[in-house]
């Protein structure tokens, strides 16, 4: 039997920043997360001024007052790149609770675009950790950095354990390039200079409809030749780093039928952690998802066999391979198979990441909101007619999908069950 | 001696002990009086039963490989250790209990395949300034 809180809130929009990807002139997080809110607010119906609640990975209190809001609930749970999943279940929670009319889930993040602004603009502060934070302190010695750093060892340590191989990983980015190469705002949508494509410009990145370099499709062989980062993590089993900007709105049934746009129900929700530094993981094979999902599709009254599409937080390959097992998806082990074996890919009994994923569509160092927006495009039928962006993409006829997001080193998981109306 | 040009962490009054056994070759490790159990990284209560009565204790030193990786990009570690790509980096299982992280001495980069996971590892220190001596692991 579902949950008492299930199915009581629904998300009736989710719209993207104008640009995203690789934008030709740099914008501020601030600004990403504003168009998106106008596009999200555009789209529904529901004025700007409705809002709420406010739920954002760290920015609530500057998009309150930016916006001249007021909130009464005001929620800024940054735990990495799963938060949006966890601001989705605390929207359920607090509308459930009456608390709040009209939750706003908003994103921005300037990841690409930084590099043309030594970081302003990224709303982040200057300087390193706290020094005596215990994680940094036993840490820090050993030089490691950006993400890769770390994810290297649980693909390391689950190839040991299962006997798996970097090329089984692979698979997993080759059906993600598959399908975003259906999808225009991809940033490997196609490669530049083929076909009716004009070759880059010197210093220009592409991206999209534009083409990108190394865009287009790929191969086993295209990621096992890629350049080493953090053995056994090559190139291509690394997430893009690009800009975007999300929201989603989220209110309850009688709102809901206000929207010009359709209502997708929040079936279930869970969240959890088991670490936060990865020198505190235990188990390098297993995430906190396999407690989020459970807690989600608990709520939800489903499993994962009465899922018909998933997005899963792919960051890396090993992202996607572990979370597929703890998602109930795949046995252990045995994640990358629903890719190997086209379960996962267009056409597939169960599609995965239908948008090009983290890898090969947009990732802007969180990528929980842009699950969030492919997800809502896909079960609302918004994709159909290209939704906000006029970019159609309709990949799948599912009315059922589970969300997963994974942050910080494989630390935090947010998962949803989300269902179509009716 | 050579100018340490790689990060070098900063004790606190909690983990002052294990800097000052590190100072002497000792690894020292806390270990709750409660449940006997070690834990990794220090803290002022016991991570399993949330005890506050923490003693420190002299450990052997020895431990095995959980798992590693290459590091290969120079631009993605910390200042220091770009210059020294690859390099290896690994968990260390703890004969007492818990897990550390470290950079394994006495391997072989560009051959991960000769690099067991389970494979046993004996704790040394490098001495970075007066006050820090950091922990390096290096297979037996």
């Amino acid at each position: 039997m579902p949950g008492e809180a299930s199915m009581s809130a629904a998300i009736i929009g989710a719209a993207e920043a104008n640009d995203i990807g690789y934008p030709q002139t740099p914008k501020s997080s601030l600004t990403l997360h504003i168009e998106a809110i106008n596009n999200v607010c555009e789209m529904t119906g529901i004025p700007i001024r409705a809002i709420d609640g406010i739920f954002s990975a760290g920015w609530s209190p500057q998009i309150a007052e930016y916006l001249g809001l007021h909130p009464k609930y005001i929620d800024t749970t940054a735990v990495g790149g799963c938060s949006f999943e966890m601001h989705v279940h605390h929207a359920l929670a607090a509308i459930h609770a009456g608390v709040i009319d009209v939750a706003l889930v908003t994103h921005g993040e300037m990841g690409f675009s930084q590099r043309f602004t030594g970081g302003k603009g990224t709303g982040r502060p200057f300087g390193g950790g706290d020094p005596w934070d215990p994680g940094t302190q036993h840490t820090s010695a050993y030089g490691l950095g950006g993400a890769p750093t770390s994810y290297s060892h649980a693909l390391n340590r689950h190839m040991a354990r299962y006997g798996t191989t970097q090329e089984d990983f692979a698979e997993i980015a080759v059906v993600t390039r598959e399908w975003a190469t259906l999808n225009p705002r991809a940033v490997m949508y196609r490669k530049a200079g083929e076909g009716d494509l004009p070759p880059l410009e010197k210093g220009e990145w592409g991206g999209g409809k534009r083409g990108h370099t190394f865009g287009g499709p790929i191969t086993v062989d295209t990621v096992m030749n890629s350049r080493p980062i953090s053995w056994p993590i090559k190139l291509l089993d690394v997430c893009l780093v690009t800009d975007h900007g999300g929201a989603v709105l989220i209110t309850g049934p009688e709102l809901a039928k206000t929207s010009k746009t359709p209502p997708v129900w929040i079936a279930g929700a869970g969240e959890s952690i088991s670490h936060w530094n990865m020198l505190e993981m235990g188990e390098f094979t297993k995430t906190s998802a396999s407690r989020s999902a459970a807690a989600a599709y608990k709520m939800a009254g489903m499993g994962p066999e009465d899922m018909e599409m998933a997005m899963i937080y792919d960051s890396f390959t090993v992202t996607a391979g572990i979370t597929a097992e703890m998602l109930g998806l795949a046995p252990a082990g045995e994640g990358f198979t629903l890719w190997k074996d086209r379960h996962a890919a267009p056409g597939g009994r169960l599609p995965i990441n239908t948008n090009g994923g983290g890898l090969s569509f947009n990732h802007s160092g969180m990528y929980g909101m842009q699950l969030l927006v492919e997800a809502y495009r896909q079960l609302s039928g918004t994709a159909e007619d290209g939704g906000f962006s006029g970019d159609p993409g309709k990949q799948t006829s599912a009315r059922s999908c589970v969300v997963n997001g994974t942050g910080g080193s494989l630390s935090t998981t947010g998962t949803l069950v989300l269902v179509s109306d009716d | 001696m050579a100018e340490y040009t790689k990060p070098i962490p900063s004790p606190d009054p909690v983990s002052q002990p294990f800097w000052d056994g590190a100072k002497e070759g000792k690894l020292m490790l806390p270990r709750c009086d409660d449940c006997n159990r070690v834990h990794w990284y220090p803290r002022v209560i016991c991570p399993f039963c949330h005890s506050m009565n923490i003693e420190w204790v002299e450990a052997t030193g020895k431990g095995t490989i959980h798992t590693f990786a290459v590091q290969h990009n120079k631009g993605l570690v910390a200042r220091g250790w770009g210059d020294e790509v690859p390099y290896v980096s690994a968990y260390i299982d703890l004969a007492e209990g818990d897990r550390m992280l470290t950079v394994l001495k006495g391997v072989d980069p560009n051959d991960p395949e000769s690099i067991e996971i389970g494979g046993a590892v004996q704790i040394e220190f490098e001495e970075a300034s007066e006050d820090v001596h950091i922990p390096f692991w290096r297979p037996v």
